[in-house]
């Protein structure tokens, strides 16, 4: 008997399945979405194909909770076919086409209530997730609306860098074509004036020759110096990226210019000719001189005279390379992880291997006091003079090529990076925004890097530099990736990626790593309001219903 | 990559990712004292003797005294006869200096005896029920008979040696008491060996002190180690003892080290290897084409087990067969163990089955698991967050596959101290815990047992002022490194302390979870970074002052008894769930075990297979293999056979290391998405029969996975098949476990010497193989070779839902394939697939029968259980013909039943649509 009653109750579902369903005019089997619907009808014989055309069982087949079709069409309202869709209407919301394997099983997953029985009490919730999704979408246009006005000026001032750096690149070409002559001509002053020097000097010489060395030594200084500024720059640039930042200047505490114990960003920006970062040639002409004496002072009224160590080394300098800070005692076995506390990636530098010594302390011995200048012949000193005056007038402006060329060079990058179709991206470029976990300060600065740094004081490591878009289709620009970071111990460079969403003020609303030293952002700028994606992108899915 | 940096860097730092263990970091027989006294007697032999007017009969044993000729030392001898055709030998020193340790919590109760009979003349013989052991005097051995066909000898090599306690020898030595005139030299190595009885214990540098690497073992008291010999002279091949990741069938020690048992966390272990692993069962079984027997060796401390056999082959065993006598010499295991009293028990089988069954009788079974335990399992270390675990759930929904739970390692934890969240990462963890319980599914966490020494610790606080924590020889807690940096132990030995560990399970202290979230107790050999071979220090003190030497592999077990009564108390309608690494006899009672941290490639997963029969003969049918490997990044096609393999094995999950990369099944490829899907597909679909089996196996201790000789004894062409298992006897998967390759041989077993053999059906197309022997089955991508045995019946839930708790009233499927009579049977239960309703009878457990082309069910046990599911397909195989209809009766009505075609003839009766606890027959009408 039960089996029979099992029988009138799937009868009395079907029945119910088949036609007062949702209210809705169109009859059609339970499941079935409006637009399927004409699929859905008998033949004259009582009988109904298969969609896929597999197979024809009766009519009265269809949802009776067995599976005949193999594409799963004849049970769109039952679970007994795997690969089968329910359509839940969602009448004042969205409709929805769910898997087969969701229906009737106890879980509400349409806001109507339609993929289960009554039973279940399933409450019809769609009229306020519909209410609340148009308010959200409302908000969300609203956002893309006021986004796009701030996007709009940062449209207006990436053209307008743009158009800056076109206009410092013709200038500076013109300036390099000058100076080139400048320098020719200077050139020639000096190789003048040192025919003269060299020969009054070789005169001199003769008559004094325990002074060639002296002299050959001066000659040494410019390539001395050099390598001694080359030096200190590997030594601050501890993230090994090729560039000296201002936090990595902030470290050194000679540089402490007002003495107040803290090497602000001003004093470090001072150093950096008051840019945020330096590469090695630009270290060399300009930072250098001006970190030069303060070392010197440093050393000649802290340094014993016999060449140590340097003391300032700093516990924070930290290279990153976590191959090179292994225990240098492996004893092979977990035994001898003494650890006091793994989680803290601060204990990394325990095991940072001392530097080899190149401390900038004892490199630079006192040339001015421990070499005693000779005393030349009047007219000899005048030319010698005469000469240094050629010399510094030609160096002047070779540095100023210098100079020049580096900036031609940052310009050229600039040209070559993406700064998206109307240039809304280019202000982002020389920006950095932090975010802070429980753990770490991690930080973006588009179009240049991005880094994590550890709360509690400790090394930045780099975690990518920028790479490329890489958003999927016409999103192109709602992601970037950064690439090439600091190498995990036996593992991967470090990456990261960047998802890019819409909103008045721009700001990092998370990071995560949920692949080992592959990292997520979650930024937001006013530059990602494209109002025009985001309505046609709203319409469509406004079709889709 | 943050986490744990700093451990990585280390590990890191001693072993070479990927390069797999540095056995120096433990110990061979050779370096260990006790294994290198007591191997020495195989050379020498030993003199032990009965003593004659010691005999005292009882109605179920008999006790004696034993000599050694060499030192008269004396021991007592007892040997019990036990219900189901097992002896109970103990040999203890008569008069010890001090009690040696005998194991408690292994054996499920005290074992029921039986009668005996006693007939003293030359030897001694003791007869119970079919079975008999012959004691004989002098020299001292015991002959054990099943069906007077002799099965098992213990000490017939003369192996037997036994290290009484004794004093330690001043400085100068004096003579030890007895004949023994040896010398203590404890750091000159000894020369003189040869002269000396190799009972004699004393001269071994190590016999009072000894040390490994930097490690110090004081040693106070003395040598004390315990071995024996067993011979099986009706058997041809020996398997069991694990865990070790070797062969199914035990190789010959001969020149190598024995097979080790010793819980330890081996970091990277490597295949075919006689070293130890993180569980010790020491059971083993000896198998003849005639007779099964089994020796389980109940002893906790360190033991090595060495192997004689003459490997078969089949050239050696076609000269048998020709010359009809039997080859050289029976096997033979020994086992050595430091510690303790000999208490063997000797299982006389006859059929492998028998002995299996005569196991669990002892030490017991898994419950009957809730359903979702026996489905697919998802665990990383680590789900980073709440949000990382809730979009996991949600991913496993968005791409259609089933999962039933998720599982959390040691990152949860408020800075690895255990019962406590990390409040960042999961600030609201009971939200998440509904998030995932509202979909039917799960949560694991993690529970290891080191405890962080943290003072504002709760509960390192409350062992330290208890003085629970396990002591130094000076009576200090013991400190050790592990996961929290400085760690102590829980003496999980001591009832109070396991009290007080269980009850931190109740919701009322343990308030971030629901009594829905299960536990995971890992590192419990015990794991001690620093400790010698990774463990605890043997001198360490337990509760009883017994010495850690003397409990070792017992220590996991003791934690799971704590775990698993916590969670009985927390909720007792609710059956535990329970993973554990270490595991001991017994063990299973309480835990599922895994084969611990495996390697992505392709020999460890031939070896989950190997590894879990053998853990399933030895009573751990709950056991299962990291799915892709722990260490390591599988590729898609490994990772594809992985899961198509994990699905047949009783313990399901992915697993993978922190510094892995993420590998859930929808971070690859369309492909091999497809493929993983498929296999959890299939897992699900075959949940009827695992729970079936799972409560079989509670029932009558029958392995849920089984090796091939199970069922086919008398095949030794199978005996020593790794590479396929039966599920009951109703299943024989092969698992496609090499790369590349489009075909794999499938060995069907025979039924006899005339190769021939069960009808097997392809559970995929239904293609009948029906001559026993190896076949070349073609593979795909999509495919691992499955078969259901002709004869059997196999209940099947073939509708996907998003858990199994959803499945719970989905229509079953039964695959009915028939044998050469054209008949077959099987059997299904089902319950509320949770509480212990079914113990008072809230179950239908049904067989069904299918013989002349009528199906009937039959109520095994009364059918009380309430459940909405019911028939809605049966699929008949081998038939031979097509019905036109079928027709169904239950309860006086009669009706009609549509038959479908299905490919090589197999046919479906469509929608009987019959509930599970209704009497019905249906005939099949021919035309």
């Amino acid at each position: 008997m039960q089996q029979k009653c099992l029988q009138l109750l799937l009868l009395a579902l079907f029945v119910y399945a088949l036609t007062g369903v949702q209210g809705i005019d169109v009859p059609r089997p339970r499941g079935v979405s409006l637009v399927k619907a004409p699929l859905y009808q008998p033949q004259p014989d009582g009988k109904w194909n298969c969609i896929d055309g597999s197979k024809t069982i009766p009519f009265t087949q269809i949802n009776d909770d067995y599976c005949d079709c193999a594409d799963g069409s004849d049970e769109p309202g039952t679970a007994a076919c795997s690969k089968g869709q329910f359509h839940c209407l969602n009448t004042g919301h969205q409709s929805v086409d769910i898997p087969s394997s969701q229906v009737q099983d106890g879980i509400c997953d349409c806001c109507d209530g339609s993929d289960e029985l009554e039973e279940s009490q399933c409450e019809n919730t769609c009229l306020a997730l519909g209410a609340a999704a148009a308010i959200q979408r409302r908000n969300e246009a609203e956002l893309h609306m006021k986004g796009a006005e701030k996007r709009q000026e940062m449209i207006n001032r990436g053209k307008q860098l743009k158009a800056d750096r076109s206009a410092r690149r013709s200038e500076l070409n013109a300036r390099i074509k000058e100076q080139e002559l400048l320098k020719t001509e200077k050139e020639h002053l000096k190789a003048t004036a040192e025919a003269l020097e060299s020969e009054a000097v070789e005169a001199f010489k003769e008559q004094q020759r325990e002074l060639d060395a002296v002299t050959a030594q001066a000659e040494q200084e410019p390539q001395q110096m050099r390598q001694e500024a080359s030096l200190t720059f590997v030594r601050y640039d501890t993230n090994k990226d090729g560039f000296v930042e201002i936090t990595e200047l902030m470290v050194d505490m000679n540089l402490d210019r007002d003495r107040n114990g803290v090497v602000t960003v001003e004093e470090a920006k001072y150093f950096l000719d008051e840019r945020d970062r330096m590469d090695l040639d630009a270290f060399i002409t300009l930072a250098w001189p001006r970190i030069k004496p303060l070392k010197m002072l440093a050393d000649g009224l802290f340094q014993p005279p016999v060449p140590t160590p340097a003391e300032e080394r700093a516990p924070q300098q930290d290279n990153t390379k976590e191959a090179e800070q292994l225990d240098p005692e492996p004893t092979g076995e977990h035994a001898d992880m003494d650890v006091p506390d793994e989680e803290d990636g601060e204990d990394e530098e325990q095991y940072d291997d001392e530097e080899p010594d190149v401390g900038v302390g004892e490199a630079t011995p006192d040339v001015e006091t421990t070499t005693a200048a000779p005393i030349y012949d009047p007219e000899t000193q005048r030319l010698i003079e005469q000469a240094n005056e050629a010399r510094n007038a030609y160096e002047e402006v070779a540095r100023q090529i210098r100079e020049i060329e580096h900036e031609i060079k940052e310009l050229d990058e600039q040209e070559g990076k993406d700064y998206g179709p109307n240039e809304e991206w280019s202000v982002l470029d020389g920006e950095c925004y932090t975010f802070e976990d429980r753990e770490y300060v991690y930080t973006l600065c588009p179009f240049d890097r991005v880094s994590q740094k550890p709360r509690n004081g400790g090394a930045e490591t780099t975690l990518g530099r920028w790479d490329q878009w890489v958003g999927e289709g016409a999103n192109k620009y709602s992601k970037q990736k950064y690439a090439q970071g600091a190498a995990c111990w036996n593992g991967p460079q470090r990456s990261a990626i960047i998802n890019i969403k819409c909103a008045l003020e721009p700001r990092i609303t998370s990071v995560s790593e949920p692949n080992r030293c592959e990292y997520y952002y979650e930024f937001e700028t006013p530059a990602a309001c494209d109002r025009d994606a985001y309505t046609a992108s709203a319409q469509s899915q406004h079709d889709e219903l | 990559m943050r986490c744990s940096l700093f451990v990585c860097l280390i590990i890191g730092a001693l072993f070479s990712y990927g390069a797999g263990v540095d056995p120096s970091n433990f110990k061979t027989c050779e370096q260990s004292s006790f294994c290198r006294r007591s191997r020495k007697v195989q050379s020498s032999g030993s003199k032990y003797a009965l003593i004659r007017g010691t005999l005292n009969t009882y109605s179920d044993s008999l006790t004696a005294d034993l000599i050694n000729k060499e030192n008269h030392h004396q021991f007592t001898l007892k040997l019990e006869a036990l219900v189901g055709n097992t002896f109970r030998l103990q040999i203890d020193e008569k008069q010890p200096l001090r009690p040696r340790y005998r194991v408690e919590h292994a054996l499920k109760g005290k074992p029921e005896t039986t009668r005996i009979s006693v007939q003293e003349s030359d030897e001694l013989t003791i007869t119970a029920g079919t079975s008999k052991a012959v004691i004989h005097g002098d020299p001292f051995r015991i002959d054990f008979y099943e069906h007077d066909v002799h099965v098992v000898s213990v000490n017939a090599k003369n192996w037997l040696y036994f290290e009484h306690l004794r004093q330690k020898a001043q400085t100068p030595p004096e003579p030890a008491e007895g004949n023994d005139q040896a010398h203590q030299q404890q750091d000159h190595q000894d020369n003189s060996e040869e002269v000396q009885p190799a009972s004699e214990p004393i001269d071994d540098p190590g016999a009072w002190e000894e040390n490994f690497k930097s490690h110090h073992d004081s040693k106070p008291y003395g040598p004390q180690a315990v071995a024996l010999d067993f011979s099986f002279p009706a058997a041809e091949i020996l398997f069991g003892i694990p865990e070790h990741a070797d062969s199914f069938q035990l190789k010959s020690t001969s020149g190598t080290d024995p097979y080790r048992l010793y819980n330890l966390d081996v970091f990277e272990y490597v295949v075919d290897s006689k070293m130890a692993l993180y569980g010790s069962v020491p059971v083993l079984y000896a198998h003849g084409p005639k007779r099964t027997a089994g020796v389980y060796w109940q002893n906790a401390a360190e033991t090595w087990v060495d192997i004689y056999t003459t490997e078969t082959n089949v050239v050696s065993s076609l000269v048998n067969f020709v010359s009809g006598s039997r080859k050289s010499t029976p096997p033979v295991a020994h086992f050595i163990s430091e510690s303790g009293i000999v208490d063997a028990f000797i299982m006389l089988g006859p059929q492998p089955l028998d002995a299996f069954k005569q196991y669990a009788a002892l030490t017991g079974t898994h419950e009957l698991p809730q359903a979702f335990a026996l489905a697919y399992h998802q665990c990383r270390w680590n789900y980073n967050d709440e949000r990382d675990v809730t979009s996991v759930s949600a991913k496993f929904d968005e791409f259609n596959m089933p999962m039933d739970t998720m599982w959390l390692d040691i990152e949860y934890t408020d800075g690895k101290r255990y019962f406590t969240w990390d409040k960042f990462k999961f600030p609201e963890p009971l939200t998440m815990i509904k998030n995932l319980t509202e979909l039917g599914r799960h949560l694991v966490i993690i529970i290891d047992p080191h405890i962080k020494r943290d003072n504002a610790y709760f509960f390192h606080q409350d062992c330290t002022e208890n003085g629970y924590y396990v002591k130094t020889r000076e009576g200090n807690d013991y400190e050790g490194w592990c996961w929290p940096g400085s760690a102590s132990y829980p003496d999980f030995f001591n009832p109070v302390v396991r009290d007080y560990y269980a009850s931190q399970y109740d919701l009322s202290k343990f308030k971030t979870v629901s009594k829905d979230v299960m536990i995971w107790n890992d590192m419990n050999e015990p794991s001690v970074f620093n400790g010698p071979e990774v463990t605890a220090p043997k001198d360490l003190v337990h509760y009883g002052n017994w010495e850690h030497r003397d409990v070792h592999n017992l220590y996991g077990h003791m934690h799971l008894m704590g775990t698993f009564a916590g969670l009985k108390q927390r909720d007792p309608q609710q059956r535990p769930f329970i993973l554990t690494r270490a595991h001991f006899a017994g063990s299973q009672r309480y835990a599922a075990i895994w084969t611990g941290d495996n390697l992505a490639d392709w020999t460890h997963l031939q070896h989950s297979i190997k590894m879990c029969l053998t853990e399933a003969v030895a009573g751990f049918s709950f056991c299962g293999a990291d799915v892709g490997g722990f260490f390591g990044n599988p590729d898609s096609e490994l990772l594809e056979r992985w899961y198509q393999t994990g699905a047949f094995l009783p313990f399901f999950r992915a697993h993978a290391h922190i510094d892995t990369k993420r590998r859930e099944p929808w971070l690859f490829p369309e492909r091999t998405r497809a493929i993983i899907k498929s296999a959890l597909l299939t897992r699900y679909s075959y949940l009827p029969l695992w729970y079936t089996s799972f409560y079989e196996l509670e029932q009558t201790g029958a392995p849920v996975i089984r090796p091939l000789l199970t069922h086919y004894p008398a095949d030794k062409e199978a005996f020593a098949i790794d590479s396929q298992l039966l599920v009951q006897h109703r299943l024989l998967v092969r698992p496609v476990m090499q790369q590349g390759v489009s075909k794999v041989d499938v060995y069907f077993p025979a039924i006899d010497d005339k190769k021939n053999g069960d009808y097997w059906y392809d559970v995929d197309t239904f293609q009948r193989h029906e001559r026993a022997g190896y076949e070349s089955i073609p593979v795909t991508d999509d495919k691992i070779p499955v078969f259901q045995r002709g004869g059997s019946i196999v209940p099947k839930k073939e509708r996907q839902r998003r858990s199994s708790k959803l499945m719970l009233n989905d229509p079953y499927t039964l695959v009915i394939c028939l044998d050469r009579q054209g008949k077959a049977a099987g059997t299904l239960f089902l319950d509320d697939e949770k509480s212990y309703a079914y113990r008072n009878g809230e179950s239908i457990y049904v067989n069904y029968e299918f013989a002349n082309n009528q199906l009937t069910n039959r109520f095994i046990t009364k059918p009380l259980y309430k459940s909405d599911a019911w028939i809605e397909r049966i699929i008949i195989a081998g038939l031979g013909y097509v019905p036109i209809d079928a027709t169904i009766t239950a309860k006086g009505i009669s009706q009609k039943l549509e038959i479908e075609q299905r490919s090589n003839g197999a046919i479906v009766v469509r929608k009987p649509a019959v509930k599970m606890n209704v009497d019905f027959a249906l005939k099949l009408n021919a035309a």
